[in-house]
C-alpha cells in the first residue's frame, strides 16, 4: 500500500518500522545504543529501523543528538512523524536521515516492512493492502443504528459497528453506502445527508480507508443478513459504553460537528 | 515550495554537501510553515556558539556544514572572555573545544563579535531589510526598533540562511504577521527594569502575541532593548510596536485593538516576588550587552567612588562597544568593577562561584533561577538601587 506523506529530508530507505505513539526528545530519550531510554516507549530499539513517532520535543540540542547517533551507527535509517517540528526536522536533515511527515501512526504496526522516499514523501507499506469501505451512520429520529458484527465476517468480529462494507469497483462511496444499508438492514428509504473526510483504520495486514456518512430513514424495521447478529437503536451517548470497531465514535463526532 | 533552477541544483548536492544540507533545512522549514519561496537576506546572526550549549554533536554539525557565508554574519556570546579569561575559570578541555568551535566559525567568514547586541558597531539592518537572526533579544530588537524583518531563527537555521544567503518567506517576513494583536498602556512611568518587568508580565499573560505599547515613547532604545529581551525570553513573542517609534507601526494604522492597562505597582510586585532580600555576592549588568550610552551613564554614577570589597560588580558588553567606550571603561575599572567581552551572565557558568546575584535584567531574572543555569538566588531591581549595595559611602 502507498501512502502520500510530505517529504522533509531527502533520501530513501527500506526496513522494518519501530513504532512509538508518543513525542520524543532526542536529548535524553534517544540512547547511544539505539534504544529509547525512558517514557512510554522505553527499550524500543530504533537503531537500523524506520522510526515512526508523533513528533519531536525538548531541547533544540536534540538535533545534534541525531547526528551523533548517525556517526555512531546507532541511528534510525529513516524517520516518520505525524507532524514535523524543528528539533527532529533539523536533526534529520543535518544527519542525512530520510524523513517524511503527515502519516497517521494508527495505520502502522511494529515490524511492518516499509519503503520511504524522503523527497516525494511517499511511504510504501510492503505486504499491507488498502481497501475502501463506506460506513453509514443511520439515524431514525435521534436514534442511531448499531450492529453487532457476526463471527462470519473477515474483520472486527463481535464488535459493534455502523453499517459498513467494501466499495466495489465502479461504485461511488455513496452508492456503496446505499447498497450496504439495503443488504445489512433491508431498508431502502435512505437519505444520505453528509459525507465526511475518509480516514484509515488498520486491521491485520489491511488498511481500511473508511468513507463515513450520515444518513436518515423513516423506517425502524431491520432485517439482518449474515454479517451481523444483533442490532440496536441507541442514543449517541451510549456509543462509548459499547465495544465498537476503532474510531466509530470519533468519526461520528467529526461528522456531526462539521 | 517553489525553487529556482539554481536552488534546485544546490538542493541536489551540485554545490557540495554543506550547501545541500543548508538549503534542505531552509526548504523543509519553509514547507512546514507554508512558505512559497526563499528570499534574499542582508545579514545573519548565529546563536549556539557556546560549547556548553551545543556539545560535541554541535561541533560535528558545524564541521559538516562549514562553508563560506554569503552575507555579513555575527556570533552570539560564549562561556568566557577569550582575552581576559573570566568571569569564571573554565577547564582546559572545555576551552580547547570552545576554541575549535570558534575556529570553525571563523573559517566560514563569520565575524568574531560574540555579542547578543550585534546592532551596536557590528551590523545595523535598515528598515525593511530581510535578515535571519537567532538570539531572541537581538531579533526582536531588529523587528521592533530597527524595522528589519526576521523570524525567530534557531542556531542551525540562521547558519543555513547565512550559507545560502536566503531564508524561507513566511511569518514575520510578511506584513500581515507583523500587525499588533493588542494594545498596552502603563499606569505609571517605566525605567529600565520596569520596562523589563513589563516584558516578563506580557510574555507570561499574552504569550506569542504582538503588543503595541502606547504612551511610552519616552523610553530610550536601551530600555526598549530590556523590554524586548524580557518578553522574548518569557514567550515566543518576537515582535512588538511602540507608538511613534516602531517603523512598522504604520501597519497598525486604522485598526482597533483590545486594550490592556498595566498597573506599575503590579510590575514592582513582580520584581519583588522574584527577589531575595539578602546582600548579593555579585551585581551583574549587561543582559543584553550594554551600549556605549549605558556604559557612559554607569561611568557617570561611579566616577571617583570606591567599590565595597564584599560585592563584585561585573559588566558585560561586546568587544567593539568596550573599545569605543575606553574613557568610561577606565572610570568603571578604577571604581573596582570588572568589564567582560565575549560572554554574558546567562552563558558564563557564574553559579560555579556566585549564588546570590543582583541584576536589573528581566531576561536574566527569567534564566538565572533555573536549575540548568545554576539555580541562583536573584535580586531584581533597578540599577541605581543595586549600586547602593556596591558603593562605599564617604
Amino acid at each position: 500500500m502507498i501512502i502520500n506523506g510530505r517529504g522533509i529530508s531527502p533520501g530513501t530507505a527500506k526496513g522494518k518500522i519501530a513504532l512509538c505513539d508518543d513525542y520524543i526528545s532526542p536529548l535524553g530519550e534517544m540512547g547511544k545504543d539505539g534504544k529509547i531510554k525512558s517514557g512510554k516507549c522505553e527499550n524500543l530499539e530504533f537503531k537500523g529501523k524506520i522510526f515512526a513517532f508523533k513528533g519531536g520535543r525538548g531541547s533544540t540540542v536534540g538535533s545534534y543528538v541525531l547526528l551523533e547517533l548517525k556517526e555512531n551507527l546507532t541511528s534510525p535509517i529513516a524517520i516518520i512523524n505525524e507532524k514535523a517540528e524543528l528539533v527532529i526536522l533539523t536533526g534529520a536533515i543535518i544527519s542525512e536521515i530520510p524523513m517524511i511527515d503527515g502519516i497517521p501512526l494508527n495505520i502502522l504496526r511494529n515490524d511492518d516492512e516499509a519503503k520511504i522516499d524522503g523527497k516525494s514523501g511517499i511511504l510504501e507499506l510492503l505486504g499491507v493492502v488498502q481497501k475502501e469501505v463506506s460506513t453509514v451512520y443511520l439515524f431514525h429520529g435521534d436514534k442511531l443504528l448499531v450492529l453487532l458484527r457476526s463471527n462470519h465476517v473477515s474483520s472486527f468480529q463481535n464488535q459493534y459497528s455502523a453499517i459498513s462494507g467494501h466499495i466495489e469497483e465502479g461504485e461511488t462511496p455513496e452508492e456503496a453506502g446505499r447498497r450496504e444499508v439495503l443488504e445489512e438492514t433491508g431498508i431502502s428509504d435512505v437519505e444520505i445527508e453528509k459525507i465526511g473526510k475518509p480516514f484509515p483504520v488498520r486491521w491485520e495486514n489491511i488498511v481500511f480507508v473508511v468513507h463515513p456518512m450520515l444518513a436518515r430513514t423513516k423506517s425502524d424495521k431491520i432485517i439482518l443478513n449474515w454479517e451481523n447478529r444483533e442490532y440496536r437503536w441507541i442514543n449517541v451517548d451510549e456509543l462509548s459504553r459499547l465495544n465498537t470497531v476503532p474510531r466509530l465514535k470519533e468519526a461520528l463526532e467529526e461528522l456531526l460537528k462539521s | 515550495m517553489y525553487l529556482t533552477q539554481e536552488e534546485e541544483r544546490i538542493y541536489n548536492g551540485e554545490k557540495g554537501e554543506a550547501q545541500a544540507i543548508a538549503i534542505r533545512l531552509l526548504v523543509s522549514i519553509g514547507e512546514i510553515n507554508g512558505a512559497e519561496q526563499l528570499i534574499p537576506i542582508k545579514s545573519a546572526h548565529i546563536s549556539g556558539v557556546s560549547y556548553k550549549n551545543i556539545g560535541d554533536g554541535g561541533l560535528k554539525f558545524l564541521k559538516k556544514i562549514a562553508d563560506k557565508v554569503k552575507v555579513p554574519t555575527t556570533l552570539n556570546p560564549l562561556g568566557f572572555d577569550l582575552e581576559r579569561n573570566g568571569p569564571v575559570e573554565v577547564d582546559r578541555d572545555f576551552r580547547e573545544k570552545q576554541l575549535e568551535i570558534i575556529r570553525t566559525f571563523i573559517s566560514m567568514g563569520i565575524k568574531e563579535s560574540f555579542t547578543c547586541t550585534p546592532y551596536y558597531f557590528y551590523q545595523q539592518p535598515k528598515y525593511g531589510d530581510h535578515v535571519a537572526w537567532a538570539e531572541s533579544s537581538a531579533l526582536i530588537y531588529a523587528n521592533a526598533i530597527l524595522g528589519a524583518r526576521t523570524n525567530r531563527e534557531g542556531g542551525p537555521s540562521a547558519l543555513a540562511a547565512a550559507i545560502i544567503g536566503k531564508t524561507p518567506n513566511f511569518g514575520l517576513h510578511l506584513d500581515n504577521n507583523r500587525i499588533a494583536d493588542y494594545e498596552v498602556a502603563v499606569d505609571g512611568r517605566l525605567d529600565y527594569s520596569g520596562a523589563a518587568a513589563l516584558g516578563l508580565y506580557l510574555g507570561a499573560n499574552y504569550p506569542g502575541k504582538i503588543p503595541r505599547l502606547v504612551g511610552v515613547d519616552y523610553l530610550r532604545d536601551f530600555e526598549l532593548k530590556a523590554f524586548g529581551a524580557a518578553i522574548a525570553a518569557s514567550s515566543s513573542t518576537s515582535m512588538f510596536h511602540v507608538e511613534n517609534r516602531t517603523p512598522d507601526d504604520i501597519l497598525n494604522r486604522g485598526r482597533k485593538f483590545e486594550k490592556v492597562v498595566v498597573d506599575y505597582n503590579e510590575l514592582k510586585n513582580l520584581m519583588e516576588e522574584k527577589s531575595s532580600h539578602e546582600k548579593p555576592e555579585l551585581i551583574a549588568i549587561g543582559c543584553p550587552h550594554l551600549s556605549k550610552d549605558e556604559i557612559d551613564y554607569i561611568a557617570s554614577l561611579v566616577r571617583g567612588k570606591k567599590k565595597d570589597k564584599e560585592v563584585e560588580v561585573f559588566l558585560f558588553a561586546s568587544r567593539e562597544t568596550i573599545k569605543n567606550s575606553s574613557e568610561s571603561i577606565k572610570i568603571i575599572e578604577d571604581f573596582g568593577a570588572k568589564v567582560f567581552a565575549d560572554t554574558c551572565m546567562v552563558v558564563a557558568p557564574l553559579s560555579k562561584k556566585y549564588h546570590k546575584t543582583a541584576i536589573n535584567s528581566g531576561k536574566a531574572s527569567f534564566y538565572l533561577p533555573m536549575k540548568e543555569y545554576g539555580g541562583q538566588e536573584i535580586i531584581f531591581r533597578n540599577f541605581n538601587d543595586l549600586l547602593r549595595w556596591a558603593v562605599i559611602d564617604n
